[in-house]
């Protein structure tokens, strides 16, 4: 289907006092079903709030999201999320974080605490079921949350920088995870990340955003199959796309120095 | 294993120095104490020696278990309701905008009246029976049960609430899976000033109307001129706090292991 994700012409306006700052200005994107988009660009572009808004957890000032040709409008039940912190309630074991959502959303316990074990398998934590979130490191906690997001069986991933606050080495393994994950599972994510290796290492498409106006500023395809194997990054082709990437948000950055810190 | 060895003694080093160092100065401070009080000639009436309060115990210690039962039953009772009544609330003011808005100002202003001072109304209006003393030692201790919960329901983990909000969780699913158990800290800091403010409450009351209880006694041995059983007593005061403070304490334990094990 064309479009899972429409993002149609969306603006946000906070009110601050009398003043009026433009957060996203006319942003629109199509995502299809299935589709990896990562969202990239600096820190404090809106891309975290744009995430949110395609979530239904933050209003949209203009323009309109649909998904599956319904509107958003405020959060939607079929959506999976994962933050920059994994989020677990501490008192909770692994498991019981996992299958919140399922209690959450009243849904059959039985049936998707089967799930959650395969989960857990899935993502190499058999074996910890029963621990605390505070027995777990924290590549392991994320991977908690990423088995959390998924256990209802999602068809939309919305993620927000989940790896960022993590060691570049659990960072790769994370990645790695998460490909396999979409190779088995396959839903339609929206993936923040200012990191453009990795954005380019995950997706099928990268949205370059940039700040002030926050837009977005070109729509990369990446030329790589799935299942992807660790090895494309070191290739040419990966790195060629990293420098796109790199010139695209550079060269949208630059006008505002000008003048003054032109580098 | 050598290191094990080492840092092994210097554990005990450590307790030593835990245990030691304030039972010395205990130790110090009495001596001072009763050599000062003989040095001085100070009549036992003024300031008894550590030795004259010893001494006192002898005979009266059935009627200080009398009076600390007396004290201590209304004390605990106290205690008990200042934490369901400050829970109460404070689950009350958390779950309620409307509430919130409307009753916290007030409790704030309510917070800063010196309520020792209002003990009086309370015998005023209840009489002079446990009543009234129960009455008083509730309205004193529930505040910061009350006050600290509500801080607690606060301050939970703001991504924990937005994942709720994602999930599509009811006010009341986010309140009692996530807000509540975040603020169990909160609560417990509370009970434990709820449990030195029970029996401040209870003596209060007992200075004002009783006929039995550790307050009662105290003013009894006070009008005698019999200090050193005014101290006795005291003691027993502090033996009675140390066993109150310890309920919200291994309360507090019991949950710390129900969220780490």
């Amino acid at each position: 289907m064309d479009g899972f994700i429409r993002v149609e012409n969306i603006s946000k306006v906070y009110q601050t006092g009398r003043d009026a700052v433009e957060a996203i200005s006319s942003v629109s994107f199509l995502a299809n079903e299935g589709e990896f988009i990562a969202i990239l660009g600096p820190s404090g572009c809106g891309k975290s709030t744009l995430l949110m808004m395609c979530g239904g957890l933050e209003s949209i000032t203009s323009g309109r999201i649909s998904i599956a040709h319904t509107p958003v409008t405020g959060p939607r039940a079929s959506v999976g999320v994962m933050f920059q912190d994994s989020t677990l309630l501490p008192w909770r074991t692994v498991i019981e974080n996992i299958l919140f959502p399922v209690k959450i959303q009243r849904r059959p316990m039985a049936h998707y605490r089967a799930r959650a074990e395969e989960l857990i398998e899935m993502v190499g934590l058999s074996g910890f079921a029963y621990k605390k979130p505070h027995q777990l490191s924290g590549g392991m906690r994320q991977r908690v949350a990423m088995c959390r997001a998924l256990v209802t069986d999602p068809d939309i991933l919305l993620m927000d920088e989940p790896f960022s606050a993590l060691d570049a080495i659990t960072r790769d393994e994370m990645n790695d995870a998460l490909l396999d994950i979409w190779d088995r599972y396959r839903k339609t994510g929206l993936f923040v990340t200012h990191s453009i290796r990795e954005a380019v290492y995950l997706a099928d498409r990268v949205l370059v955003m940039t700040r002030r106006p926050a837009t977005i500023v070109a729509d990369v395809r990446v030329p790589f199959g799935r299942p992807r194997h660790n090895s494309i990054g070191g290739s040419p082709e990966f790195n060629a796309i990293c420098d796109e990437l790199r010139s695209l948000i550079e060269h949208k950055r630059a006008p505002r120095w000008n003048g003054t810190k032109a580098a | 294993m050598k290191l094990e060895l080492s840092t092994r003694r210097s554990a005990t080093v450590e307790a030593a120095y835990a245990v030691g160092l304030p039972a010395a100065l205990g130790v110090v401070t009495l001596a001072a104490w009763q050599l000062g009080v003989k040095l001085f000639g100070i009549s036992p009436v003024i300031l008894p020696g550590p030795s004259d309060i010893a001494v006192s115990f002898n005979g009266i210690t059935g009627d200080l278990i009398h009076h600390a039962w007396a004290t201590g039953s209304e004390a605990l009772f106290a205690f008990i309701l200042s934490c369901a009544f400050g829970l109460a609330l404070a689950l009350l003011l958390g779950s309620s905008a409307v509430a919130f808005e409307m009753l916290y100002p007030n409790l704030i202003v309510f917070q800063i009246i010196p309520k020792i001072a209002l003990a009086p109304l309370f015998t005023f209006w209840l009489g002079i029976a446990t009543t009234s003393r129960l009455s008083y030692a509730v309205f004193i201790s529930f505040f910061p049960v009350a006050l600290s919960t509500m801080t607690g329901l606060k301050r939970a983990d703001a991504n924990a609430l937005l994942l709720c909000r994602a999930l599509g969780a009811s006010r009341w699913q986010t309140f009692f899976s996530v807000q509540v158990p975040y603020s169990l800290p909160y609560f417990f800091s509370g009970a434990k000033i709820a449990a030195t403010m029970s029996i401040i409450g209870i003596v209060v009351g007992e200075f004002i109307s009783a006929d039995e209880g550790l307050g009662y006694y105290i003013l009894r041995a006070e009008s005698y001129g019999q200090t050193a059983r005014i101290f006795a007593a005291l003691i027993v005061l502090c033996g009675l706090g140390l066993l109150l403070y310890v309920l919200p304490v291994q309360s507090e334990r019991i949950v710390r292991k129900w969220w780490s094990e």
